[in-house]
């Protein structure tokens, strides 16, 4: 375990275009299991998430902060497993802009341009992150 | 019960699938999956999960019993999301063990194809099963990416509710 600063070798990771996983949960207490196409590296401590349409993700966040996000590296045969707190959104700027076209480069690779609508860059402070490897 | 549409999508087409539990202090925690199954009953579905995944899993089941699972079909973009109640852990049976290997080779493909990547590495990052939960799937959502994402599928969300 590793708190709450990100090493170096995650960002290509982060970079790699294989979908990531988000696990919010409701103020109530039921848990949600998103796949996301891209989290983005902002500095040692922080991720932006993008906020386009998995909308029980961006209530659950606003409502009860506490996240965890997962990243895949299927080349090294390893995960990164994150548990973050949703802290504030941007909707310009650069962390926005670059998000904005990452997403829009994804969609268009894997044939869903024009859907993937960046509203929002969702800021979250990194607690703690750990390697999965086996 | 789980409509056929989408039983049919569990047992041929979904490629990779994630599962979420939160702890008493609303923490939310993942676990890969390694394959799942559909008990006769077509409302109980068995999900395999290795033990590096096993953090936090079994507390918060035994604490609160909420459970979250996600299959995607990788290239499709399919997705649903199936939420319920934990019924129980089980010890992986063959059957269990042949879930894991179809879905092993439908990711393997899939990511080969979407990817790029060799079958092998494919193979390689779905760990085996260790464990079983057995949940009860109270509602399910679609998640495939568009305008549909997150709507209710079962059971059906009224057209007029609210009005």
């Amino acid at each position: 375990m590793q708190e709450g600063k990100l090493p170096d070798e995650i960002k290509p990771v982060m970079e790699s275009g294989i979908p990531a996983i988000v696990v919010t949960c409701s103020a109530d207490g039921i848990p949600n299991a998103t796949i996301i196409s891209h989290v983005q590296y902002v500095d040692q401590t922080h991720i932006a998430l993008s906020f386009q349409f998995f909308n029980k993700t961006i209530r659950n966040v606003r409502e009860n902060s506490n996240a965890c996000v997962a990243l895949n590296d299927v080349v090294a045969n390893t995960k990164w497993v994150m548990d973050v707190q949703y802290e504030h959104s941007e909707t310009d700027g650069p962390i926005f802009d670059e998000m904005d076209m990452r997403i829009e480069a994804i969609a268009s690779a894997s044939g869903m341009a024009g859907i993937f609508k960046l509203r929002a860059a969702d800021f979250y402070v990194v607690r703690s992150v750990r390697k999965v490897s086996f | 019960m789980i409509p056929g549409k989408i039983l049919n999508f569990l047992e041929n087409l979904g490629t990779i699938a994630v599962s979420g539990t939160r702890d008493a202090n609303l923490r939310p925690h993942v676990h890969y999956v390694s394959g799942w199954d559909v008990e006769p009953d077509k409302q109980t579905i068995r999900c395999s999960i290795h033990q590096a995944y096993s953090d936090h899993l079994l507390s918060s089941l035994e604490e609160n019993g909420q459970f979250a699972l996600t299959v995607e079909q990788i290239g499709s973009h399919e997705t649903y999301q199936f939420k319920g109640s934990y019924v129980g852990l089980d010890q992986p049976t063959s059957a269990d063990f042949a879930a894991h290997e179809r879905m092993r080779d439908r990711f393997s493909k899939a990511v080969n194809q979407v990817f790029g990547l060799p079958a092998d590495l494919g193979r390689a990052y779905i760990s085996g099963p260790s464990l079983v939960i057995r949940f009860s799937v109270r509602e399910i959502f679609l998640q495939t990416p568009g305008p549909g994402a997150g709507q209710r599928v079962f059971p059906p969300e009224e057209r007029n509710a609210g009005r």
